[in-house]
């Protein structure tokens, strides 16, 4: 009993992270139909910038995401306004491989100038974890996941009660009705990007002091992503929470029950599943 | 009068020419000097360039000067292949050593029996090095089978340590699964249950939930296996997170006995166990004169890969100055292998004399240190330092066991 609750707390805590992570890249699928292949390089982006906050200026990684969170989001616009708005008219092929590059281009800028090199967030409050009812709970997950809560509410905010948010669902539903009915959507792509890049950044910021950092991390983030919207139906944000928790669970769960050397093999079987079954994601919300 | 001056000059000069190739005698080296791995490619790269100093300063080779040329594989297997036929078919190198990893050493060993080269191994640990019968290739360290030998000791010998049950966790390469295999072949010989046999992908970046299952079986011993740092750090400190409380915990493979490993895991990394090849015996005079000058040079101790690649040059500097050379590249390799073959010597790892027997698990080495079996030691983590606890002759302070820090 007490090793099945420890695996849910544990699924829960990673899959909360797994969901930002998600959440971000599905915004900018619905909106622009661009499948962000870099999308796990931005990740590794934030937790470079969460490292080099603590290692460079002593600053709490968990607290430098108020710095990393507004940057990764004038990145991501930039990205848009100057590199992708163009290769969107082309069609989602076309941004597929775009951002395949891009991709490749940002791990391997990190490599030159970071190296190979594995590093670690050292955390003097974090060396034991607490422990509730016996259930280890390793204090910067459960850090990462109050403020992966705190972010994700925003979000929510964001989206349903303001403009822009009004103006980025519309978009995500139907561009071309959103702009007859005034809404700039050239614009709301833009920022929808430094949207994404942002929750990319800022997911990467509460990895980081959990995770190990090297240049090609995003690769195995990157693969996971896409279970997670899957999972939950690409352009769906609560799909996109629900994909990466459960995420979180099964592979827990794989670990403990099955075998940690099959753990993210079950992972992409139930990718496959469902691709196969249900290809709007499980809920049935998600755009085939 | 002209034409004789200029025949005079031409016939210098061929004579010249190839005694100018041969000035240097070079020794290849491939190691993971970027990547992951990086930090280890440094260790040796430090070790082989103290040796190669000390060694030409006394005069070189017979009069000529060592060079180590190191090359880079970035830890990558099929890289390695491929840095070994460069440094043999380019450099020309006499010689092969390095390698650093068991998964990248085969490949190596492959191109050095088809090139025919001699390869020294300095710290590769894969029983299938030298079980492949391949007489081009040399090892001075002990095999991954004999790696977890201290550590059978010690359960053996010290009262009351025998495990009443053992979880063993362990990476899926060539490395993890060798060492796994030998101590679950020693444990179960005595009749140990084997609660939890798990096998981890390398550079898995969540321990908790193996450990969580772990937890469950409620091991006596845990054993951890690991051929990456960053493995034998996470897997330690999910270990004691998700609060797995066995007697001791003992790690096998590098990453159990960096620096890295303390510094990452502070006083996590207390008592822990390190079963590993060993690093020379540290009450030994000629040992503690090789660590005092190498931290004159470098400013850090050596410790079991310092100790190995600084040994390597040595090895195969003795060679080189038995073998006679004629220039002839396939002939000098001929030459420095048949050398290699009469080596009998004693390094600051230890004695050496290659020869072809049985190992532990019945694998029939070719060109394997008969000396190997004496050559594991079990180290203890205590306040950031890595301390010999056992065999007893070996000694650095006593063991602390059962470790108090695991809370029962």
């Amino acid at each position: 009993m007490e090793t099945l609750i420890q695996s849910l707390v544990s699924g829960v805590l990673t899959g909360s992270l797994y969901a930002m992570i998600g959440v971000g890249l599905t915004v900018v699928f619905g909106v622009m139909r661009i499948i962000n292949m870099a999308h796990g390089d931005l990740v590794m982006l934030g937790m470079y910038g969460a490292f080099w906050a603590h290692v460079g200026a002593r600053v709490d990684p968990f607290l430098s995401i108020v710095v990393w969170m507004p940057l990764m989001f004038l990145f991501g616009m930039a990205i848009h306004r100057f590199l992708l708005r163009k290769v969107v008219l082309g069609g989602e092929l076309n941004t597929l491989l775009y951002t395949a590059g891009l991709s490749l281009f940002i791990a391997n800028l990190a490599l030159f100038v970071w190296t190979g090199d594995y590093r670690t967030i050292k955390l003097s409050y974090a060396v034991m974890p607490l422990r509730p009812f016996d259930i280890a709970v390793p204090i910067p997950l459960a850090i990462s996941f109050g403020l992966a809560i705190v972010i994700t509410v925003a979000l929510y905010w964001l989206l349903a009660r303001t403009d822009m948010g009004r103006a980025i669902r519309a978009t995500s539903q139907d561009a071309e009705a959103a702009a007859l009915m005034g809404v700039n959507v050239e614009r709301t792509a833009t920022i929808t990007f430094g949207l994404g890049t942002a929750l990319a950044g800022g997911a990467g910021v509460l990895l980081a002091p959990s995770l190990y950092l090297y240049p090609t991390v995003g690769e195995i983030l990157v693969a996971k992503c896409f279970v997670i919207v899957v999972l939950g139906g690409l352009g769906s944000v609560p799909g996109a929470i629900a994909g990466g928790i459960l995420l979180g669970i099964i592979e827990s769960l794989g670990a403990v029950y099955v075998s940690v050397a099959y753990k993210d093999l079950i992972g992409f079987v139930i990718f496959l599943l469902v691709l196969l079954l249900r290809p709007a994601g499980l809920f049935g919300v998600g755009k085939s | 009068m002209r034409l004789p001056l200029a025949l005079g000059v031409l016939a210098a000069l061929a004579v010249a020419a190839p005694a100018i190739a041969q000035d240097t005698l070079k020794i290849g080296a491939p190691q993971p000097m970027t990547g992951p791995d990086a930090p280890f490619g440094d260790k040796f790269k430090k070790a082989y360039g103290l040796a190669a100093e000390e060694i030409n300063a006394a005069g070189g080779i017979n009069g000529r000067k060592l060079e180590v040329i190191i090359d880079d594989h970035q830890a990558k297997n099929p890289l390695a292949a491929t840095v070994a036929e460069k440094l043999i078919t380019q450099q020309k190198v006499l010689v092969l050593t390095g390698g650093r990893a068991s998964g990248q050493a085969v490949e190596i060993a492959s191109v050095a029996q088809r090139l025919k080269t001699p390869y020294m191994v300095d710290h590769p640990s894969a029983d299938i090095i030298t079980a492949k019968g391949f007489e081009w290739v040399f090892r001075n360290n002990p095999t991954g089978s004999i790696y977890p030998m201290a550590f059978n000791n010690f359960i053996s010998e010290v009262p009351g340590a025998m495990p009443k049950s053992t979880a063993v966790v362990y990476d899926n390469t060539v490395f993890g699964k060798t060492i796994a295999n030998s101590a679950m072949t020693f444990l179960k010989s005595r009749n140990v249950p084997i609660v939890a046999d798990e096998a981890y992908p390398v550079n898995s970046l969540d321990f908790k939930p193996v450990m969580t299952k772990v937890k469950a079986t409620n091991p006596d011993y845990l054993l951890l296996i690991a051929v990456a740092t960053t493995d034998a750090i996470l897997l330690t400190r999910h270990a004691k997170e998700i609060g797995v409380t066995p007697r001791a915990i003992v790690g096998f493979g590098g990453g159990f006995g960096v620096e890295d490993f303390a510094k990452e895991l502070s006083q996590l990394a207390d008592n822990v166990y390190s079963s590993a090849a060993w690093s020379g015996n540290p009450n030994d005079a000629a040992t503690q004169a090789f660590y005092n000058k190498f931290h004159a040079k470098y400013g850090i101790y050596p410790k079991e890969h310092e100790v190995e690649g600084y040994a390597a040059i040595y090895i195969i500097a003795d060679a080189l100055k038995r073998a006679t050379l004629t220039g002839k590249i396939e002939e000098d390799r001929e030459a420095v292998r048949q050398a290699l073959l009469k080596t009998e010597l004693t390094t600051v790892f230890g004695k050496l004399k290659f020869g072809n027997w049985a190992g532990p698990l019945g694998d029939q080495y070719t060109n394997q240190n008969i000396y190997s079996p004496e050559h594991s030691v079990l180290a203890q983590w205590r306040g950031g330092k890595l301390l010999n606890v056992w065999p007893k002759a070996n000694a650095e302070v006593a063991y602390v066991f059962p470790d108090p820090t695991l809370k029962r």
